[in-house]
């Protein structure tokens, strides 16, 4: 690359959109320039990406360059790793960002491999201690964070998206500078054939106000009917799970919330036996008001909670479907 | 294409090496790790906030490698030609899913021995996995989509990258045509939708939960499994510590809410529990 930059933020256009998790690379970018000097570019990847980079010089005020590769509409990692993997050795940036999800999660860790660069990924938060810049990311199922360090000349980082924040164009920064390069590419061992709609279809999830949610910590399958039950008896609620619950078919893929199901936002999530992992809390952070009922206080999904209930499912939900009973009894009585 | 698979500077495997056996023969590599089991794991706050990590109690298969190994001994039993291999990186102990692994039908083991460095991270596990690999022919290797204790789901990418092999991770359905050598696989992607896509083999493949239901060993396999010797082999001083990021230590995941914690008897914690649905105008 004739513009090499020391934070290079690489972001996949294929899809003719910038997507949100863009800007968010772009002010996690920023951040890290606090930290470590240097400039900040970011490299559109698509078979036409001109216009996207336009718009983020623009809405970003970043330098942008478009990576236009011939043929590229879609994201697949063979062709991500054959264009970035020179690309990226050329400019040798200090750190390379991408974002961590189904695509970056996979291209990230391979292009690290080849230019023998550290790679951290998941990233959630960042500091400084003895100047030395670190960053979080989930460890042991989401109970702790780690806090990782790398040694490398290069770095490369994938970001969780929805955690840092863009806040627009900086005070008194102008449009950023764009440019345009052509790489072309081959792909020898892969052949992208389509995409598929999520088996199942679309399904009410999204339109609930009451979700109640059930996850591993539910222990067996006939736990589950305490769920059904709960949901049954409030208005407008329904059943979802986490990834383990539909995995080991106690519900179908259609009532997961997660990275890979359905993104929700109830007014109401009451999460039973969630620990709390990060590919779940993705999919239900914007809920309105959260309950977690949990045999363990110190569960993950208590921080994501507004509410965390310390009881097991099996006495707690029937406790609360007798006294509702009661007060419904009582009010008709009344 | 070449790529460099160490320091040592051997070429790995060349890409488009025709094959001229006529009898299919697959030979299948499905990397396993062994965990810690959370759910019996006691973390406990220290007294500087930092999260302090009691012993584990139990240790088993990684949940999520249990589908790469069940992918792999289904091929097994629907082909002919199949032979299926095992490996793990970690310490001695990691015997016991290797074990496991070929309790469930896999027909040999190693454990590639990390020794007193037990946490060895991603890219020194996937310098490991490439580096056996590459003194074997294997047409296919399964991994998990990620570890439960590091959360990373980078072996896989990577080992397929110094191995310059085609790769595709969070797989969720796979077929195979070996007269063609084409794995056609589908991906999961963000809302479930599913990436299709052709891999030329050897290819590796990063399976998602759920793409199958994994068997118990069974108690044939699983004596086999202790009568017969699991190869235990050491880094080369090259394999050590090339992992260039480090962890410098724990901290709690930050709140993003209140967590405020119900106190009281259970009737009590149900009764605030309807006024808080009550107060928010959820319920009458």
């Amino acid at each position: 690359m004739t513009n090499a930059a020391d934070i290079i933020v690489v972001v996949d256009g294929t899809g003719g959109v910038l997507d949100p998790i863009a800007y968010e690379m772009l002010a996690f970018a920023r951040r890290l320039n606090a930290l470590a000097a240097g400039r900040v570019q970011m490299w559109v990847l698509g078979e036409a990406s001109e216009g996207l980079a336009r718009e983020a010089a623009r809405e970003g005020g970043v330098d942008a360059t478009a990576l236009q590769c011939p043929g590229l509409s879609r994201y697949f990692s063979e062709a991500f790793i054959r264009i970035l993997e020179p690309t990226l050795r050329a400019a040798a940036p200090a750190y390379v960002i991408a974002a961590h999800t189904s695509c970056g999660a996979e291209w990230a860790p391979a292009v690290a491999a080849r230019l023998e660069a550290g790679c951290i990924g998941g990233i959630d938060g960042m500091g400084q201690e003895d100047g030395r810049i670190w960053f979080s990311k989930d460890r042991l199922g989401g109970k702790v964070k780690g806090r990782f360090v790398s040694d490398a000349a290069t770095t490369v980082l994938t970001v969780q998206p929805g955690c840092f924040k863009f806040e627009g164009r900086p005070e008194g920064g102008g449009t950023g500078r764009v440019t345009r390069e052509t790489i072309t590419w081959e792909s020898e061992q892969t052949r992208f054939s389509g995409v598929a709609p999520a088996p199942g279809g679309a399904t009410s999830l999204t339109d609930a106000t009451i979700i109640v949610a059930a996850g591993n910590g539910i222990g067996e399958e006939e736990n589950l009917q305490w769920i059904h039950r709960l949901a049954e008896r409030l208005p407008k609620a329904v059943v979802a799970g986490t990834r383990i619950v539909c995995d080991r078919g106690w519900l179908g893929y259609d009532r997961q919330v997660g990275v890979t199901g359905a993104t929700v936002a109830p007014a109401l999530y009451i999460a039973c036996g969630i620990s709390g992992a990060s590919q779940h809390v993705m999919g239900m952070r914007g809920s309105g008001f959260v309950i977690a009922v949990n045999t363990d206080a110190q569960a993950p999904i208590c921080a994501e909670a507004d509410v965390c209930i310390a009881e097991d499912l099996r006495t707690f939900i029937p406790t609360v479907l007798e006294i509702y009973a009661k007060q419904l009894e009582n009010e008709k009585g009344g | 294409m070449q790529l460099k698979t160490g320091r040592r500077g051997e070429a790995s495997c060349v890409v488009g090496v025709p094959i001229f056996l006529q009898v299919i023969e697959m030979n299948i590599l499905v990397c396993v790790k062994q965990v810690p089991d959370l759910e019996q794991m006691s973390i406990d706050c220290g007294s500087d906030g930092v999260p302090v990590i009691g012993e584990a109690a139990e240790f088993r298969m990684n949940r999520f490698d249990e589908f790469a190994v069940e992918a792999a001994v289904q091929l097994k039993e629907a082909l002919t030609g199949v032979r299926i291999d095992v490996v793990s990186v970690g310490p001695e102990p990691a015997l016991a899913v290797i074990k496991r692994a070929i309790g469930m039908g896999a027909d040999q083991g190693v454990l590639l021995d990390t020794g007193d460095q037990p946490d060895a991270g991603p890219a020194e596990v996937a310098r490991r996995i490439a580096n056996h690999a590459t003194s074997h022919r294997y047409d296919l290797i399964f991994t998990g989509s990620w570890s439960e204790d590091g959360m990373n789901g980078q072996v896989g990418p990577m080992a397929a990258s110094l191995l310059n092999l085609p790769c595709a991770t969070q797989v969720m359905a796979l077929k195979l045509d070996e007269e063609s050598r084409i794995a056609a696989v589908e991906r999961e992607v963000e809302g479930g939708h599913r990436e299709r896509l052709e891999l030329r083999l050897p290819a590796l493949i990063a399976l998602q939960s759920g793409i199958n239901h994994p068997r118990y060993p069974s108690l044939s396999n699983l004596l086999r499994a202790n009568r017969q010797p699991v190869d235990i082999i050491a880094p080369s001083p090259d394999e050590k510590g090339i992992d260039p990021v480090v962890c410098l230590g724990l901290m709690r995941p930050p709140r993003t809410r209140a967590g405020r914690l119900l106190e009281g008897s259970l009737q009590a914690k149900a009764e605030t529990f309807l006024s808080l649905l009550r107060e928010k105008a959820l319920i009458r």
